[in-house]
């Protein structure tokens, strides 16, 4: 790996938060503060018939309760309008809000919330994802219709969105293929489970209102704000303090409208503090349910020729970004690879259960597991290595993409092979163990985004951005990038950041774009300064502007040992006349060129900038009586373009990884006949601990993109837990013999495989 | 029914009037103000709230603050020396433990009573006495390897 600027970086926030005087949003109390809680269905479908607060209000200690009828009747959704922040009239899924009560405790508030008389006729749900998409099946939203919806949106009762991703001729190159391998995968929703629960905490002051919120969007947030309670952007104030993480549930807007309506409508500041029954439960950030049915035809050679797929993906109750991810979905159901016949189309569709939105790589994990289970099905078809399957395919510089556009340096094929490397890709194993390996992409998010970098009368450093630090230490190492451009140290500046009243816009925590774009706005405003201080040094120095460098603190002339003048002299000057203040945005670099003319549902995804390309490798071992399936040791090989953060990219592979295991083995909403969530506890719902968690190989491997980020690099956050379980998949069926084709393989899904009589591969 | 009990948090005493059913978490957070110990999960399925009692970890959030009278309690504030970090603390920063840094806490409590049982313990050892901490970002690669060098320079200082 290159461009190591800052091998042993330190968090600027890690004091903070290893001396616990770090604090996050449910760490807030802010005078005359009251406590929220919310009053939600319960129920999948229903109409409501009767709603009476009267006996709650009557409770002592309730200030305030809010119904949809106190709000402003909004319909608000990113592509496709369909949900309001109250439920009104019908509830279409367990987790909605019916209700939000203030009190003087949270013990009075949620007795107060229990106490709201609800009268709900139920109506028919629709749970089951298949069912969903008969014509016969209930609505979801019969009004479907009359909603505002993004004009490329393709959509049809409870099918909230279809896009297609169509190049070539598949049914030509399916005929005149040497093999045609067809199956099918099914995949449960899972959940992104930050360790922290969400907190908002809203306090007006006169006509506006400041929100603390653990969001990883706090623009979307302010702007969501604005939109449902209908002010101005400008009234709204979001701040998140120290943020425990997201894993992309807490994208987009969350609850920062109910607590602020709460608020002003109480005239007493509101907390809200999820337990987390409700962080599993109310947030419409799920990873979807899936279903995929692939199709691949593979000449004699090898080589593919034809794709056809049909993904069903949940879209829950409501849209958030779900119809974008699905189109993002159809792209990872082409995958990296050379196929010049493709037909794929993913529908997403309306069930009465959790709305699915981004959660890490979002539709990326179970796409890749099911694709890359279905090309070993094809390579053992072929009866060829699935590794040399995968060298024979991937793509290459000069190659194109689904959608047509040409890649340009890029790395995937390294990516196999050093990953196969670092597993010992043929070795031998004993009886029951086995690898399995796995390739994928994934898109970075040129976006607009601001800095200001100011150099204070002493000489150190501040960065003022919008930018959301979500636990990744993205924007905690952007001081390398200014400090780089200014000759000083990272450690010399300080940062302000998640304020949107501070910094100018970010697109937050979200699509794995902070380095990418803000990295990108904090070199245009670092720039900026080191003209003035260019300027100032010229003056100072009697020398030629174009002589001089900044360098360990110092404007100096090019490799004088004596013509020089520190940085902290400079600002003290500039102190006393033109301050030292840059601010910067730059122009995020242009998406890639693509033909979609017969795809339709293009809302965006249809063209991958600066895509990342990655492999891991599984060793895996398989307990044939108990179905338990124990990971010993992955290798994950990334091309992420470069990484000028080792401590902070070595962390994000290290925890996708470890989510991409969770995700595999343990990780689902297990749902009830009647579409309730089964296990919303961190019992019943198993993440990864410290002790199943193996070894883990990390390898870069360096393409910088011509039209990447920073010195050519890419996003690099949500792809590492991509091919984790694609990997694991392909090593239980090397091991034991059968293929599991549900998602999460848990021990009773690998032992039925087994199992079963038609355990085939 | 109210208790006047007197807390001992971190050397400091802490005079309280406290409901029976209230846990130790609770009354750490709200009337002590020591917010750095966490609610995860209110379950003891997460290890965020984690504190030492008379040295050994317990979850806070399911022991009752009652029973913590006349013990010594230490939470993730008491384990710095003025502005001098702990080693594991130190650790924890140089290691990558820390990204989102809510079950840093936790960890670092399970990790001090870990290393004053078993000052030189194995990798294995180590995974075992924090499995009952989550973490969802690191993949705990890092918090295994700064608990490591925190057992060596503790070692080293003995």
């Amino acid at each position: 790996m290159t461009a190591t600027l800052a091998p042993t970086l330190i968090r600027q926030d890690g004091r903070d938060k290893v001396t616990g005087s770090g604090r996050y949003a449910a760490d807030l109390t802010v005078t005359g503060m009251l406590h929220g809680a919310f009053r939600v269905a319960e129920v999948p479908h229903a109409r409501i018939r009767r709603l009476d607060t009267t006996a709650a209000r009557a409770l002592p200690g309730v200030y305030a309760i809010i119904t949809a009828a106190d709000v402003p009747e909004v319909r608000y959704g990113a592509f496709l309008k369909d949900r309001t922040i109250f439920a009104r009239d019908v509830v279409r899924w367990e987790g909605e809000l019916i209700a939000a009560v203030a009190a003087a405790t949270p013990e009075i508030a949620a007795q107060a919330a229990a106490l709201i008389e609800v009268d709900l006729e139920p109506l028919l749900a629709v749970t089951d994802l298949e069912t969903a998409t008969r014509p016969d099946a209930p609505l979801v939203h019969a009004e479907w219709a009359t909603y505002e919806a993004d004009e490329n949106l393709v959509r049809d009762g409870n099918l909230a969105s279809r896009s297609t991703i169509v190049k070539g001729d598949a049914d030509g190159g399916m005929a005149d293929a040497y093999i045609v391998v067809k199956d099918r995968y099914v995949a449960d929703g899972s959940h992104a489970v930050p360790i922290e629960p969400r907190a908002i905490l809203a306090e007006w002051q006169g006509d506006h209102v400041t929100i603390w919120s653990s969001t990883q969007v706090p623009f979307a947030a302010r702007s969501g704000v604005a939109e449902t309670l209908g002010m101005p952007q400008n009234q709204v104030r979001v701040i998140v303090p120290h943020l425990g993480g997201g894993f992309g549930a807490k994208c987009e807007l969350g609850f920062e409208p109910q607590v602020a309506a709460l608020a002003q409508t109480a005239g007493r500041p509101v907390k809200v503090v999820f337990s987390r029954r409700e962080e599993f439960l109310l947030p419409d950030h799920r990873r979807e349910r899936m279903i995929l049915e692939l199709e691949t035809g593979v000449r004699r050679d090898g080589t593919i020729v034809a794709r056809r797929a049909h993904l069903i993906i949940d879209n829950g109750a409501y849209s958030m970004d779900e119809p974008f991810l699905g189109q993002m979905a159809a792209m990872f159901a082409v995958g990296p690879y050379r196929i010049p016949n493709v037909d794929v189309s993913a529908d997403v569709v309306y069930t009465n259960t959790q709305p699915s939105g981004s959660v890490r790589a979002p539709t990326g994990p179970t796409t890749c597991w099911a694709l890359e289970q279905h090309h070993d099905v094809v390579a053992e078809r072929l009866g060829l290595d699935p590794v040399e399957f995968r060298r024979r395919n991937l793509v290459h510089e000069g190659d194109t993409g689904p959608t047509g556009q040409v890649f340009e340096r890029i790395g995937a094929l390294e990516t196999l092979e050093h990953a196969a490397a670092a597993i010992g890709w043929g070795r031998p194993l004993p009886d029951g163990e086995a690898i399995g390996i796995a390739t994928g992409w994934w898109p970075s998010f040129p976006g607009a985004s601001g800095a200001n970098v100011t150099i204070n009368a002493d000489g150190s450093g501040t960065i003022v951005t919008g930018a959301q630090e979500c636990g990744t230490g993205a924007v905690m190492a952007l001081p390398i990038l200014a400090a780089e451009v200014l000759g000083m140290r990272p450690d010399e500046f300080r940062i302000l950041y998640q304020d949107t009243d501070a910094g100018p816009y970010d697109g937050g925590a979200s699509g794995s774009q902070t380095t990418f774009n803000n990295g990108r706005a904090v070199i245009a405003a670092a720039t900026e300064v080191r003209e003035q201080l260019l300027d100032l040094a010229a003056d100072l120095l009697e020398a030629n502007r174009a002589d001089l460098e900044l360098i360990d603190g110092m404007a100096r002339v090019k490799g004088s040992q004596t013509s020089s003048v520190s940085i902290a002299d400079l600002a003290s000057q500039a102190a006393g006349a033109g301050l030292l203040l840059g601010r910067g945005s730059g122009e995020p670099p242009p998406t890639p060129a693509v033909e979609t003319a017969n795809c339709v549902g293009r809302l965006g995804a249809e063209s991958f900038a600066a895509p990342t390309f990655f492999t891991h490798a599984a060793h895996v071992k398989v307990d044939r009586d108990t179905g338990v399936v124990r990971v010993l040791e992955i290798a994950a090989s990334h091309e992420s373009g470069v990484v000028i953060n080792p401590i902070g990219a070595t962390g994000q592979i290290y925890g996708g990884v470890a989510m991409g295991i969770g995700q595999a083995l343990s990780e689902g909403v297990l749902l009830s006949e009647d579409g309730r969530q089964r296990n919303p506890y961190l019992l019943d719902y198993k993440l990864q601990t410290v002790a199943d968690v193996p070894p883990i190989h990390v390898d870069f491997v360096d393409a910088p993109s011509p039209t990447g980020g920073p010195k050519g690099l890419k996003g690099i956050a949500e792809p590492p837990c991509v091919p984790t379980p694609g990997a694991i998949a392909n090593a239980i069926v090397r091991a034991a013999g059968s293929r599991v084709r549900e998602l999460p393989m848990t021990p009773e899904r690998v032992w039925r495989a087994l199992a079963s009589t038609n355990g085939e591969n | 029914m109210r208790y006047l009990v007197t807390l001992q948090v971190n050397r400091t005493s802490y005079p309280v009037e406290l409901e029976v059913g209230r846990t130790l978490l609770s009354v750490l957070r709200g009337e002590l103000g020591l917010t750095g110990s966490k609610e995860g999960c209110d379950d003891s399925e997460c290890g965020a709230c984690m504190v030492l009692i008379d040295g050994r970890p317990v979850n806070s959030c399911s022991y009752l603050a009652l029973q913590a009278a006349g013990r010594q309690i230490t939470t993730v504030e008491g384990l710095a020396s003025g502005t001098k970090l702990h080693p594991l603390q130190q650790a924890f920063l140089e290691h990558g433990a820390v990204q989102c840094g809510f079950c840093t806490p936790g960890m670092l409590i399970s990790a001090t009573a870990l290393l004053a049982a078993n000052p030189d313990p194995t990798e294995d050892e180590i995974r075992a006495g924090l499995s009952g901490n989550l973490c969802r970002c690191t993949g705990y690669v890092g918090i295994v390897a700064a608990v490591r060098s925190a057992a060596a320079e503790l070692a080293n200082a003995d």
